[in-house]
């Protein structure tokens, strides 16, 4: 297991090597320029050449890349073009940010999500499977952008039960945790469904039945942990995408997250901005994703990592 | 004695009970909801209106303009200036402190004008670059400023955001971190600065105008404009600002909230690239003018909330004439066309960015309609803004331009800072900012004239004429003006809401209980 881990970490070398080329190089060929963008409408050209050079901007290419290669190499990520802050004191506050949300959204997504899918499977085509499945279908259909201001409208405006956006408490991030967790939890609890329904077919679980077990046993125990490998899958794949960032939600929301650092930072060209923070999606992505092939193992005993 | 010390009490219970009445109740934390990211805490570098709006309640110029745009004292209490024009002696206020303690005075002036015609080159540099020539100090709170050539305009540079007086120990402490480390003499006194979320201000004690009212400025960032609605809907902001059209009347019924309105310095206009066939005719430009109906899309598109421009100068900027420009006319539009070649029209490219602007995109479209029933077929296409300004920006052989929306606003809020980079040869871009490349000999030299006027009788006489030259030649379709809509809670009091699309706080500010 440990060398699985350790192979695995090492792959992130090259994951990482292109994902800042490939984001490097599109940076730069779409046009723009961040020191006329910072510059405004009311450019000064001595300004503008002055701001290129303090960045290395009037560079080749080539040795701009490699100059920001060797200073991630000794962890220097740059200074932000458009406000002068350290990139990763800026990467460090809006990922922390960032994870905080996704764990409170993929806790609510979870929890809903599992418990309307095992409900749904083991009362098919009940009034509680054919509800959920439609809620399912909303949760997956609906633009964020939309459900975020109607939850804010409702909870905000007309009950006032929580602040309406900003970054502050755990009240704050109840609504955006809502928001973004909604088509997560409509994913997972059709997963769950499909999965469950798969494996509460299988002759184990009439066997367990057959031997006098409890329902809820058999459901929980037996059943559901062999359903969960597609449902960790999936599981996993929504934690990734909440962690690289949730730019709807936090625009809505107005939160400091990951998602508003990087897509701001395309808009303006503030290009040390949206390379650290490529690295630093790309980092969480390829981590969640090997912590969720740990998790087959725990549940899947047949699953080894030699 | 008692009986003495009662009616002591009694009358100074009388002596004070006016003021107490008419007194603003000190105290109260304002959370400030602002439509983008500010940039840069350093006046001479900011470059985004939040920046410039947070400036301003940290950072005091040596003039201010009032809420009308006229020029006040700031922190020089008056100035003279030299018959030649050449120099300005400016006295300075006394008593001033830094928010770090040091002290106001020529120095700290000094300090601030050659750091900006220094080799640091701030983005702003281009306010005193030009004119300036060296700084003098006479004694500890007079100083002379001696100019290059006369300047009509000095005053509005100083008063400019980008003119905010930085504290000099600071300044050398930080250098350029002085963005994110922000010391000035303001009423308010900078905490933290949490990107992407929040700045938040406290009052400063010390303020030599009086100790402000407010406790606490908390301003965020809240880029979506339904977003800031709901805020201050919901209590959660009781400032809000760039309120979209439709969401006005809503509004205007909540009992809790009040709305300012005021016409900004901000023209919006579709540009003409006049150095490409047809638009080096000027007929052909005039045309374009004609055919578009301004009244209606003020009304329709703006529900009223912008005004009809018959030029590039909007009324509130210092320098402005009232000028007759281009009615609504298509019949005439076609007869120009005519006249210069084109009966039956021609095919056109129009350009426009979508959401730099109220409602930018929109108005294309409507531009496009309007075009096309006097035979001028657009097609209209959008770009994301820096690259937008990309292609605006390249020089004259390569730049593909034809018709572009745009807007422009003078932050020192008069008519030079309009007329001068947006229209002479030498600001062509990519050096300067004429993205039309329109070049007319005598245009230039009116600018020049007025810019070095020493007086106001001929300074307005040149202005006079370079407008009308300006609308005659029509290197532009002159739309309108924009208005900016804030909202605020009925409690807080003595909001400036200024043209020159800032909206921010003083010292006076207050939140009635």
């Amino acid at each position: 297991m440990g060398r699985y881990i350790f192979k695995r970490t090492l792959m992130l070398l090259p994951v990482l090597l292109g994902v800042s080329l490939v984001s490097f190089s599109l940076l730069h060929m779409v046009p723009g320029d961040p020191a006329e963008l910072l510059a405004g409408e009311e450019a000064n050209p001595e300004f503008i050449r002055a701001l290129r050079k303090e960045y290395g901007l009037d560079q080749p290419l080539y040795i701009q890349y490699f100059h920001f290669i060797s200073h991630v190499v000794r962890g220097d990520f740059g200074i932000s073009i458009r406000n002068r802050e350290p990139v990763i004191k800026l990467l460090k506050e809006r990922f922390l940010f960032t994870l905080q949300l996704s764990f409170l959204s993929i806790l609510i997504a979870g929890s809903i999500g599992l418990v309307a899918g095992v409900i749904s499977a083991t009362k098919q085509y009940s009034l509680f499977d054919n509800f959920s499945m439609v809620g399912a279908l909303f949760g997956v259909s609906m633009p964020i952008f939309w459900f975020g201001l109607l939850l804010m409208l409702v909870f905000s405006v007309q009950l006032r039960w929580f602040p309406a956006g900003g970054k502050g408490t755990i009240l704050h991030l109840i609504l955006p945790a809502i928001a973004l967790g909604a088509a997560s939890s409509a994913v997972i609890a059709r997963m769950t469904r499909a999965s469950m329904l798969e494996v509460i077919r299988q002759d184990y679980i009439r066997t367990a039945r057959a031997n006098g077990l409890r329902e809820f046993i058999v459901i929980y125990k037996h059943a559901l942990k062999n359903a969960m490998i597609p449902v960790i899958t999936v599981f996993g794949l929504e934690f990734g995408y909440m962690l690289g960032g949730a730019v709807l939600t936090e625009t809505v929301f107005s939160l400091p997250g990951v998602g508003r650092l990087m897509v701001e930072g395309i808009f303006q060209r503030d290009y040390p901005i949206v390379q650290g923070s490529m690295l630093l999606v790309a980092t969480t992505f390829v981590v969640v994703n090997l912590l969720t092939d740990i998790a087959y193992a725990f549940f899947d005993p047949k699953i080894r990592y030699e | 004695m008692k009986r003495y010390f009662f009616v002591l009490s009694l009358i100074s219970f009388l002596l004070f009970l006016p003021t107490y009445g008419l007194a603003k109740i000190p105290g109260g934390t304002v959370t400030y909801a602002a439509g983008a990211d500010p940039d840069r805490l350093d006046p001479a570098n900011a470059e985004s209106n939040p920046s410039e709006a947070v400036n301003r309640m940290m950072y005091e110029n040596l003039a201010k303009f009032d809420e009308k745009l006229n020029i006040v004292p700031g922190l020089a209490t008056k100035w003279e200036q030299s018959k030649d024009g050449m120099t300005w002696t400016f006295f300075l206020r006394k008593g001033v402190k830094f928010h770090d303690g040091a002290p106001f005075n020529s120095e700290a002036v000094k300090v601030f004008i050659e750091r900006m015609i220094g080799p640091e080159k701030p983005s702003r540099a281009g306010l005193y670059v030009p004119f300036v020539n060296l700084v003098e100090i006479v004694d500890d709170y007079t100083i002379k400023i001696h100019l290059k050539t006369p300047f009509a305009f000095f005053l509005n540079n100083l008063a400019h955001s980008a003119s905010g007086i930085i504290s000099p120990t600071a300044l050398k402490t930080h250098g350029k971190d002085i963005a994110r480390k922000p010391v000035g003499t303001g009423p308010f006194k900078f905490v933290e600065w949490i990107h992407g979320d929040h700045i938040t201000l406290v009052r400063n004690d010390d303020y030599w105008g009086g100790k402000p009212n407010l406790d606490k400025i908390i301003v965020k960032t809240v880029k979506e404009d339904s977003a800031r609605v709901m805020m201050l809907q919901s209590g959660d902001a009781q400032l809000i600002v760039r309120i979209p059209p439709e969401d006005v009347p809503r509004l205007e019924k909540d009992a809790k909230i009040k709305l300012d309105s005021t016409e900004t310095l901000r023209v919006l206009y579709i540009g003409i690239n006049c150095f490409k066939k047809p638009f080096t005719d000027a007929r052909v430009r005039q045309a374009l003018n004609y055919a578009v109906d301004k009244e209606a899309i003020v009304k329709n598109i703006y529900q009223g909330r912008a005004l009809v421009t018959s030029g590039i100068v909007a009324p509130l900027t210092t320098g402005y004439f009232p000028i007759q420009g281009y009615p609504y006319d298509p019949e005439k539009a076609k007869k120009l066309l005519a006249e210069a070649g084109y009966p039956n029209g021609f095919k056109a490219k129009l350009w426009s960015p979508q959401g730099r602007y109220p409602k930018d995109f929109e108005m294309a479209q409507v531009v496009q309609q309007q075009l096309k029933k006097v035979g001028i077929d657009c097609t209209l296409d959008t770009m994301e803004w820096a690259a937008y300004l990309a292609a605006t920006r390249k020089g004259s052989e390569e730049n593909e331009s034809e018709l572009f929306l745009l807007g422009w606003a003078p932050s020192t809020a008069e008519a030079r800072w309009i007329l001068y980079p947006l229209f002479t040869t030498e600001q062509w871009v990519p050096k300067g900012n004429n993205r039309s490349f329109f070049s007319n000999k005598e245009f230039d030299e009116l600018v020049t004239k007025f810019t070095r006027a020493t007086n106001k009788a001929e300074m307005d006489k040149y202005l006079k004429a370079a407008q009308e030259l300006l609308i005659k030649e029509a290197p532009s379709i002159f739309i309108l003006v924009t208005k900016e809509t804030i909202g605020m809670s009925k409690n807080l009091h003595g909001v400036i809401n200024s043209p020159l699309e800032l909206t921010y706080f003083d010292h006076q500010t207050y939140l009635e209980k």
